[in-house]
């Protein structure tokens, strides 16, 4: 059992990605045409999954019908990133409406408190209200710039997005309850949508604990930025941890228990640990707290060749558990630095802020880099190495190369 | 003496091509019969060359993964799925050939 924390300082190395094909455009308000990079997007050869079939296909890259990705430039213009274009990572099949029945229904239980109960969504909703933003960020995002063959999703930058979540707070729940047991040194979310395969649940159920002291922030959540919450992202009910990676934010959440120990179900024990290359087991730090990161969204590879003169470099900035402070900006590779503006609202510290930098460029190409710091913590120029690619926030590694003329 | 020497080379490079090309349809048999029977994969994945409709990991038609992607899947598991290899419910041969298998089959 480990209680120590997923705190990622980083080191070395470099990978740079970057090829353009056919041109097109996103369906999302962008004003940035997105060059496609990625050869499924041609002749329809993959098309979206019927279970998510009204997402914008031309805002997404598909590695599979469960493996789906956020081009980089379809972040999102405005710092929220409309659920079309939201990536998916389920692993659980995605409940049916049929599975869930009727959502006002939709049962979760809660113990490790004085007074356990079970609540229906609707109970839930008379107990509170409130919307946070947050980040939503697998573990995996950036595994594909590592450079050593790892195993799982090649993530660059899509498995990543800001959301607006409506729900109760957990502690109106736990209030409501009593209060937690004074044993409890875990907050533990169980997802129900293995149920329906069948498989053993300590392999199958996508069950996760965090630290107690998450449930002051955390969320249960059933409203995702405006729409009831799809069931691709875990509707009607999904617990929300800001500021955690995203395996935490439990979807399809049956139960919410205080515990003294950590889940021992397979997602929590063997997966999503960080571990050097080779090595793995329970005694590593799982993927709890993100760190600080930030990119550039525009321009990228994928938006094209850009005209000589007066350029807007934007991008994502996030601290983490704690406000991102400040972000700046290299066109030359790391080498200089300047500091790039936050623009647009502050929607708190566990979401992003947007950043823009307006630099002139004339002909050639750039290496474009951000680098983020939340106050405590500067985003390293170089991954920590781990056997799974997770907890990336390297900012050579996000760097993109661009073409002036 | 030349020309006898390019017939003879002619036939075993023929004769070689029909064994190699033999090997490779019994493994693909041998390979459904391990996605279906023995591994179970079927359970869980889409494969319409197995006439596979599960849906828990991704459709392996959607995935297209090449052979090395397949044993490496197939050995060490990842998240539900289990690590056949790894915890020797298949043997390294026939994870060898249901990767064979999986890669020349999907998306076909």
């Amino acid at each position: 059992m480990t209680k120590s924390k997923a705190r990622v300082n980083s080191s070395r190395r470099n990978f740079l990605t970057g090829s353009a094909s056919v041109a097109g455009l996103a369906a999302t308000a962008a004003i940035v045409p997105i060059t496609f990079a990625s050869a499924n997007h041609k002749d329809g050869s993959k098309g979206l999954p019927e279970f998510i079939n009204w997402k914008n296909r031309d805002a997404l890259i598909i590695h599979s019908d469960k493996g789906i990705e956020t081009h980089r430039s379809a972040i999102g213009e405005s710092i929220v990133t409309p659920n079309a274009n939201v990536y998916i990572r389920n692993n659980m099949p995605t409940m049916t409406d049929a599975q869930i029945g009727n959502r006002k229904n939709w049962k979760i239980s809660v113990s490790g408190v004085k007074n356990p109960k079970t609540f229906t969504l609707a109970q839930l909703q008379k107990l509170g209200h409130t919307t946070i933003a947050t980040i939503l960020q697998c573990s995996g995002n950036g595994r594909g710039f590592f450079a050593h063959k790892v195993r799982g999703s090649q993530w660059k930058t899509g498995a990543a997005a800001c959301v607006l979540w409506t729900g109760v707070p957990v502690k109106a729940v736990v209030d409501a309850c009593g209060g937690i047991s004074s044993s409890a040194v875990f907050m533990t979310s169980s997802g129900v949508d293995h149920a329906p395969t069948g498989l053993d649940p300590k392999q199958a159920m996508v069950e996760r604990s965090v630290p107690k002291k998450a449930y002051k922030d955390a969320i249960l959540a059933w409203e995702m930025n405006g729409d009831p919450l799809p069931n691709s992202h875990g509707g009607p009910l999904r617990t929300i941890t800001p500021g955690y990676f995203g395996i935490n934010n439990v979807k399809h959440v049956g139960k919410l228990s205080f515990t003294d120990k950590e889940s021992d179900v397979k997602y929590m024990k063997s997966s999503y640990r960080i571990s050097p290359i080779g090595k793995k087991g329970p005694q590593y730090p799982t993927c709890w707290e993100m760190p600080v990161k930030s990119w550039i969204t525009r321009p990228t590879d994928e938006t094209g060749t850009v005209k000589a003169g007066k350029v807007q470099i934007v991008g994502v900035a996030m601290g983490g558990t704690k406000k991102a402070k400040s972000v700046k900006v290299s066109v030359d590779g790391g080498k200089s630095w300047k500091k790039a503006k936050f623009i647009g609202p502050d929607l708190g510290k566990f979401a992003w802020r947007q950043f823009a930098l307006e630099t002139s460029l004339s002909a050639g190409t750039y290496t474009l880099s951000s680098k983020a710091s939340n106050g405590s913590d500067t985003q390293p120029e170089l991954r920590m190495e781990n056997r799974r690619g997770y907890a990336h926030n390297g900012w050579k590694d996000h760097s993109v190369k661009i073409s002036v003329v | 003496m030349k020309k006898n020497n390019f017939l003879l080379a002619f036939f075993f490079i023929f004769f070689f091509s029909l064994q190699s090309i033999k090997a490779d349809e019994a493994k693909m048999i041998q390979g459904l019969e391990i996605f279906n029977e023995i591994a179970g994969c079927a359970g869980c994945h889409v494969l319409k060359a197995a006439g596979a409709e599960g849906n828990v990991g991704p459709s392996l038609d959607s995935l297209k993964p090449t052979q090395a992607e397949v044993q490496d899947m197939v050995f060490y598991g990842l998240g539900v799925m289990p690590a056949y290899g790894e915890d020797e419910m298949l043997t390294e041969e026939q994870v060898d050939i249901v990767s064979f298998y999986v890669a020349n089959s999907a998306g076909k």
